[in-house]
């Protein structure tokens, strides 16, 4: 028998062993058993009642292990994410990591003036063209809460046309109740050709969340239900964060967000079994000066890579998660060091879909920047994740021997094998800078900033985005001036 | 009388020294006003010094602060025919259709140690709720906050209805949280804004003239 090809290793990350993963897991099943949830929605209170909940003080519940079991069960293993255009873009399985941006901030920063300002419609826009240009930004958020949108009860859906408009790729959406929604998944339907395509071949996903600790408001169940009634994919994250909604221990946080997710993963299933769930809470930390949210911080990246681990141990659900966004005011050093620390260690962790890419100022500022850094970062991640591949062509012992018989004169750079192999075997950056001196200088010395700034401003000009069809745009801003 | 072990108890948040040394001023005959102004409120405005500076984390602001409550618990009972006086009534809530209320509640921990009464509504507060609860309280001052910027039109509706109420000139309205800047309040006629709340400690003062 011939040997076989060795195996390429990718470097991979692991924080939890299979002991603390299920203790964690048992401590989420005791909080939903013993302390209960607090479930403002009258319906889905019925619904895990009539399943073998035990109703408490009105509208807290407790709620059986098996439940959860359950449902983790007959939810998929899988979600595939498809593009506008109906080919696969996402498949959120194993250990595929797809990065994009996030959605709703207050502020943004001008790329003209760089002032940190409101956020307008305009904005959403130029983000989803930019993640449509960007190749390693895989989906588009609005990453603005317009201030321009005079119907405030319809500013998600006017965020959502917006980004239907100006990217092809896969969207992640909000919405702030079942109204709203419906209107969306009738837009998502236009552009999908139909109720059954876009079932068969959704390109969008929800972001709700309940509210640490433990409560489930009723505008929110709503939104669950339609999602799960629809086939919307959808991530159910509270924001379980360390200190703040939820224990300030790591390990309290994440059992206490996981408990709040399969309480959701539970009436989810309930309501349409089988539809699709990303699994996972958002366990941050706040911060024990500021009392903000953190986005740049270690324990984040700790906590979803921990994640990754019950995924493989446990639950067998694709999980959501985030990466390269920042606490810092500004895009500067603290901004790149705190971007790089969360996508490299998402990657290395594998999780699966990440979000937040190109937030700075604890992702109360959306950067278009910070997003074209986060582009190439994921590119620097990728390739190290790739490991070295090791066989005959990498080895490389016929280049060796013909530099060596060629005389002194001769060198690698020359070689055929560097020429054929150059491309994939080294990573090339584009945004990062590794020019002489006196050429960085004759360029105007401009730092990533400026560089990054200067990117974003051609993809906005020269990137063409495939135009819907006309009929398709017409409906959609029918609906619109119906609103 | 020197409030210093008092005041040291209360700036460490060690409870049970700072409650036994309480009760040994008001033992000692010490009026419970003086024990209140001098000592906790003292203590707490040391406190928030530090934290303003940096020097100490959150937790270690809220267990000063809770230290003090339980301490003016202790005063409580001895202030006789003249009821406890506070630095002003402040209601306090999260506006309609906002449940978050983090930032709201560090708010009116630091407002109650610096010296405020503070009357929380919680979440979810509706304007003529506010107004309510104003007029009841004979409020001095409104803090509102909301983190969603969905929600925030609801300052507006609750300003909206303090003026068609006609108390808007009786109560000053202080407003916060992560969409609010100062151009909005600004825009919808509150009287203040702060970013976080050691800052909304300092406009509170400000709008009532305390130093």
């Amino acid at each position: 028998m011939e040997p076989g090809p060795i195996p390429t290793f990718q470097p991979r990350l692991k924080v939890l062993n299979r002991r603390q993963a299920l203790a964690i897991h048992t401590s989420a099943l005791e909080i939903l058993e013993k302390i209960g949830i607090k479930m403002e929605h009258a319906e889905c209170l019925d619904m895990l009642a009539g399943a073998g909940g035990k109703v408490f003080d009105n509208d807290w519940i407790r709620l059986p292990a098996y439940l959860a079991e359950e449902a983790i069960r007959s939810a998929p293993r899988q979600i595939t994410l498809y593009d506008q255009l109906g080919n696969k873009a996402m498949p959120l399985v194993d250990e595929n990591p797809f990065y994009g941006t996030g959605s709703d901030t207050t502020f943004t920063l001008d790329l003209e003036t760089g002032e940190r300002r409101r956020c307008v419609l305009a904005d959403t826009a130029n983000f989803a063209k930019l993640v449509d240009g960007l190749e390693n930004i895989s989906f588009a958020m609005s990453m603005g809460n317009p201030e321009d949108v005079s119907k405030v009860d319809y500013i998600y859906v006017y965020a959502f046309a917006e980004m239907v408009k100006n990217t092809n790729k896969p969207i992640v959406f909000i919405a702030d109740r079942g109204q709203d929604m419906a209107k969306i998944h009738k837009i998502a339907c236009l552009v999908a050709g139909g109720e059954d395509q876009l079932r068969q071949k959704p390109f969008l996903l929800n972001y709700s969340e309940a509210i640490s600790p433990l409560r489930f408001p009723a505008h929110v169940m709503d939104r669950l239900l339609f999602c799960a009634r629809k086939g919307i994919p959808i991530c159910f994250p509270s924001g379980s964060n360390a200190g703040g909604g939820a224990p300030v221990t790591l390990a309290g946080a994440m059992a206490m967000g996981i408990a709040e997710n399969l309480a959701g993963l539970i009436v989810h299933q309930l309501a349409a079994k089988g539809a699709p769930f990303l699994f996972g809470p958002n366990v941050s930390a706040l911060d024990m000066k500021s009392a903000v949210v953190s986005y740049g911080c270690p324990e984040w990246s700790l906590t979803q890579a921990a994640l990754a681990d019950m995924r493989d141990e446990i639950y067998g659900l694709p999980i959501w998660s985030f990466a390269g966004a920042s606490d810092s005011k500004v895009v500067d050093a603290q901004a790149g060091a705190e971007a790089m620390f969360s996508i490299i260690t998402a990657m290395l962790s594998r999780c699966n879909l990440i979000h937040d890419n190109g937030y700075i100022e604890y992702g109360s500022t959306s950067s278009l920047e910070m997003v074209t850094i986060a582009n190439e970062l994921v590119a620097m991640a990728r390739f190290f994740t790739h490991g070295i591949p090791v066989n005959e062509t990498t080895l490389a012992l016929d280049a060796l021997e013909r530099v060596k018989n060629a005389g002194p004169q001769a060198f690698f750079l020359m070689d055929d094998h560097t020429f054929e192999n150059f491309e994939q075997a080294l990573f090339l950056p584009k945004l990062l800078d590794r020019s002489r001196y006196d050429a960085w200088e004759a360029e105007g010395s401009k730092d990533l900033y400026i560089r990054s700034n200067e990117e974003a401003k051609r993809i906005l000009t020269e990137h063409q985005v495939t135009p819907k069809d006309d009929g398709v745009l017409k409906e959609i801003d029918n609906l619109l001036n119906a609103l | 009388m020197s409030y210093q072990t008092l005041l040291d108890a209360v700036i460490k948040g060690d409870i049970k020294t700072a409650k036994e040394e309480t009760l040994k001023a008001v033992d000692a005959g010490q009026n419970a006003q003086d024990i209140l102004d001098q000592g906790l409120i003292e203590a707490m405005n040391v406190v928030g010094d530090n934290f303003s500076k940096g020097a100490i984390f959150v937790p270690q602001m809220l267990r000063s602060a809770k230290t003090m409550q339980e301490c003016v618990e202790v005063l409580k009972p001895h202030f006789q025919e003249n009821a406890m006086t506070t630095k002003g009534n402040i209601v306090l809530g999260t506006v309609k259709g906002d449940l978050h209320d983090i930032g709201k509640n560090l708010v009116g921990m630091m407002l109650e140690g610096a010296g405020f009464n503070i009357i929380d509504l919680g979440v979810d507060v509706a304007p003529e709720v506010f107004v309510d609860k104003i007029k009841e309280a004979n409020a001095d001052v409104l803090g509102m906050s909301a983190l969603l910027s969905t929600t925030m039109p609801s300052m507006s509706l609750t300003i909206k209805a303090l003026a068609d109420s006609g108390l808007r000139d009786t109560v000053k309205v202080i407003i916060g949280g992560a969409p609010v800047t100062r151009k909005y309040a600004e825009d919808i006629g509150a009287d203040s804004y702060a970013s976080d709340a050691g800052a909304a400690v300092n406009e509170t003062k400000k709008l009532l003239n305390i130093t």
